[in-house]
């Protein structure tokens, strides 16, 4: 039986802060909080830490909303070449804004109080208060077409899966900074599990209308679930980071539930609410009851902007490791 | 602008336009899917013109720019 003093071991210690501390200090003295969003967010950066310094784990990104256009590229380009992320499953639209920077692009801060209209007149997109210019989309578009149609002809129409159509289009970039880029250097996966639902839909639908019948690139959205089952199915132990949540989240849980293994570490960054039965709202105790997540897994959600609560994991955990740290990639 | 040059054919209103080199140049999609060059001016027009599904200021600011230009 649980007794009256078992509630009570852990005082709150009230934040001590000053004016040349560190970003893991600061998480440190969220930990002495232990309180709300704060002491979430420091649970987070332990079970990461946990999860990249445990050398038998496969670290999946899991990567929803826009997050690429805000400003995560280069962090998560970066993570993925020391290999503190193993896999990445996106969004198609957060791969299509990262190939918009890789070719040339750009996104502009801007604001949400403005006048949309005004907006639409002048051929720019809003994503809450960040700008896109159409013209941006547009030669994104037109080299991702002219890319498309050299990948058929050299795969000669066979079907491909979206990590090997990511890997193809990897090949022939340059910027460093791309997630796509530094995937394909890394030989990180990225799955693309609702890739038509993104800017990928159009281009891949000009690029069929250019090919002569049959000779366009085939994009097959099964075959990458024997490869994610692959990856789950050779891995010791499997961690997820979850931004967001919706279709990545659960291509990673999904895959780990077909293995049967479930997820050792789960770190979660959302704003949604478990109550409108949605998946990226639902709590990891929901997942628990799915398998998809192990009952003693090292686990946290933390509800606010993954904008801010991701960096400041990352810095954090980076800072821990130290700069000679160094994994090798999983499984 | 004037009445008559918004009324005229041009890439800069017709459906299938995106901006390219804003406002001077517009990318056409149903001419690059058809492998002709898609980058064109936005005063030309082609027999694919269609109307009035999208309000956008390429045309106005376009007009306006050529009028600054010294002859």
């Amino acid at each position: 039986m649980v007794e009256r003093e078992d509630f009570l071991n852990t005082p709150v210690v009230h934040m001590k802060l000053n004016s040349n501390m560190t970003v893991d200090q600061l998480i440190q003295q969220f930990k002495k909080s232990g309180s709300f969003g704060a002491g979430r967010l420091a649970s987070a950066c332990d079970a990461y830490e946990d999860m990249v310094r445990d050398k038998d784990c496969t670290v999946f990104l899991a990567l929803a909303g826009a997050m690429v256009p805000a400003g995560l590229r280069t962090t998560i380009a970066d993570l993925m070449r020391k290999r503190l992320i193993d896999a990445l499953v996106s969004t198609g639209a957060n791969m299509v804004h990262d190939l918009i920077e890789a070719l040339g692009g750009h996104h502009y801060q801007g604001s949400w109080f403005v006048d949309d209209y005004l907006l639409y007149k002048y051929h720019i997109y809003r994503i809450y208060d960040v700008f896109v210019p159409e013209e941006d989309f547009v030669k994104a578009d037109e080299t991702l077409i002219k890319m498309f149609e050299e990948i058929a002809t050299k795969t000669d129409s066979k079907p491909m899966s979206t990590n090997e159509l990511m890997s193809e289009v990897g090949k022939r970039l340059k910027d460093p900074n791309s997630i796509v880029r530094s995937a394909y250097e890394s030989k990180v996966p990225i799955f693309l599990p609702a890739m038509r639902d993104s800017e990928f839909a159009y281009i891949h639908r000009v690029h069929q209308k250019r090919s002569p019948p049959g000779k366009g690139l085939l994009v097959d959205a099964f075959k990458e679930v024997p490869e994610l089952l692959d990856i789950t199915s050779r891995s010791e132990r499997l961690g997820m980071v979850v931004l967001g949540g919706g279709v990545p989240r659960n291509s990673v849980q999904h895959a780990a539930l077909m293995t049967g293994k479930g997820l050792d570490y789960a770190v979660i960054f959302t704003t949604d609410r478990p109550e409108p039965g949605g998946l990226s709202g639902s709590t990891i105790e929901e997942t628990i009851s799915w398998g998809k997540v192990k009952q003693k897994a090292n686990k946290v959600m933390v509800i606010g902007d993954a904008l801010i609560s991701f960096p400041l994991m990352t810095a954090s955990v980076l800072e821990r490791l130290g700069p000679g740290f160094h994994r090798k990639g999983n499984p | 602008m004037p009445k008559k040059a918004a009324e005229k054919k041009t890439c800069g209103n017709c459906r299938y336009h995106n901006t390219y080199e804003y406002p001077d140049t517009v990318f056409c999609f149903a001419k690059f899917s058809n492998r002709e060059n898609p980058v064109i001016s936005i005063f030309n027009s082609c027999d694919e013109w269609e109307d009035k599904l999208q309000e956008c200021y390429c045309l106005e600011e376009a007009l306006a720019k050529r009028g600054k230009k010294p002859k």
